[in-house]
């Protein structure tokens, strides 16, 4: 069992997992209290919420629409090399299970 | 007079109620008077004055808001939007103006009946000049007189070049002021001469009047120029503020795509690992 352990892989995940649950819950925080502010009905709030809302109205895509798009396709890309990953990753399992098998069985000749 | 309104004295509220009179100490309810153009003097006892002021209050209340704002007009008072007619009747009676051109007939109307002019039923436009002129008396006319000439002289030290308007003269030749409903214009364009505002006010008040319009004009000026100031700094801020956004923007995908790009090579070479170990164990085999 501990033959198969990997520390990288390990690292990795508990990496990831610690970092995911970071983020989202400040992201969370952060939206929810964002919501909040914005929600007030004070003179001065409503003032700033439609002056964010013409900001983002007003932001000019002309200028930046091409790095939105490689990022649009580094994502699709990422997820592809995941899924790559993963297949990867089961025939390395299966292949690994087949060789076991060939060794029990030759053990079992012998 | 159409000039009177009946059904609009239920519309607008006096400042003050009919009741609340009682409550005024003596001097107050004189200012009252004299704000509503009543000369208090002959009013005695207090009963007489609570009374009379009752009476003009319910005369003001039935006048047409259009024809005061033609008086308010004619005579140059700045106010300020959406007055009583009690505050429009308290600046008309301040104007003291014997200068009728320009004055509508129905402003005439309003105007004669806060000066206390005995109005009738038939009077016209002439009629109403007639007993105006007639109300202000020899003394006034000469104490006016007496100011018209301080103030021409004044005109003429100080260069004016205007030339004095005749003394009340019809505006049309049959001697009628402008039709009702047609808004009363000012005679002299901008305002009034220093000739006119000594006329109006003696020596003193019309060169401090003057100076108060003079000093009223800079002012207004200067905020007009300090208001277009603040608007083109806000604008600037705005664009400055739009540029900021976007080159935020801007960065915050470039450290999104250098992100992506790490995380994509990452991923590349992490497949390029397993593909090399798969092949190697395929080859092993």
């Amino acid at each position: 069992m501990f033959t198969d352990f990997d520390l990288f892989n390990f690292f990795r995940s508990w990496l990831g997992w610690v970092v995911a649950i970071y983020c989202s819950i400040v992201t969370a925080r952060w939206l929810w209290d964002l919501l909040g502010y914005v929600r007030s009905t004070d003179r001065t709030i409503a003032m700033v919420r439609r002056y964010v809302a013409v900001q983002l109205l007003r932001i000019r895509w002309r200028g930046f629409w091409y790095d939105l798009l490689i990022c649009v396709l580094l994502t699709v890309a990422f997820f592809l090399l995941w899924h790559a990953q993963n297949v990867m990753d089961e025939i390395e399992a299966a292949l690994r299970h087949v060789a076991s098998v060939h060794a029990s069985a030759a053990g079992a000749r012998q | 007079m159409s000039t009177l309104d009946a059904s609009s004295s239920r519309e607008s509220p006096a400042p003050r109620p009919a009741g609340s009179l009682h409550q005024l100490s003596q001097d107050e309810l004189e200012d009252l008077a004299r704000s509503l153009g009543l000369d208090p003097s002959p009013f005695r006892p207090r009963e007489r004055l609570e009374a009379a002021v009752n009476e003009r209050r319910h005369l003001i209340s039935a006048m047409q808001i259009d024809a005061m704002l033609d008086v308010i007009k004619w005579g140059r008072r700045p106010v300020a939007p959406g007055l009583s007619r009690e505050q429009l009747a308290s600046e008309i009676v301040q104007i003291r103006s014997m200068r009728f051109e320009g004055l509508s007939e129905r402003g005439l109307v309003v105007l004669a009946f806060l000066r206390g002019t005995d109005v009738k039923e038939g009077d016209n436009a002439a009629s109403l000049l007639k007993k105006l002129r007639k109300q202000e008396g020899l003394l006034g006319w000469f104490a006016r007189k007496r100011r018209q000439w301080m103030g021409r002289l004044v005109s003429n030290m100080l260069g004016e070049t205007e030339a004095p308007a005749p003394e009340s003269p019809p505006s049309s030749p049959s001697g009628a002021l402008p039709p009702p409903g047609e808004p009363a214009a000012p005679p002299n364009g901008a305002g009034p001469s220093i000739q006119e505002e000594i006329e109006e006010s003696g020596l003193f008040g019309g060169i401090a009047s003057r100076l108060r319009r003079s000093a009223d004009v800079y002012v207004n000026q200067k905020l007009d120029e300090i208001e277009a100031r603040i608007d083109r700094k806000l604008d600037e801020i705005d664009r400055r503020l739009g540029e900021w956004r976007d080159k935020e923007v801007s960065n915050r995908l470039k450290i999104l795509k250098i992100t992506l790009w790490a995380s994509v090579i990452v991923a590349a070479v992490s497949l390029i690992i397993s593909w090399i170990r798969v092949a190697m164990q395929t080859a092993g085999k």
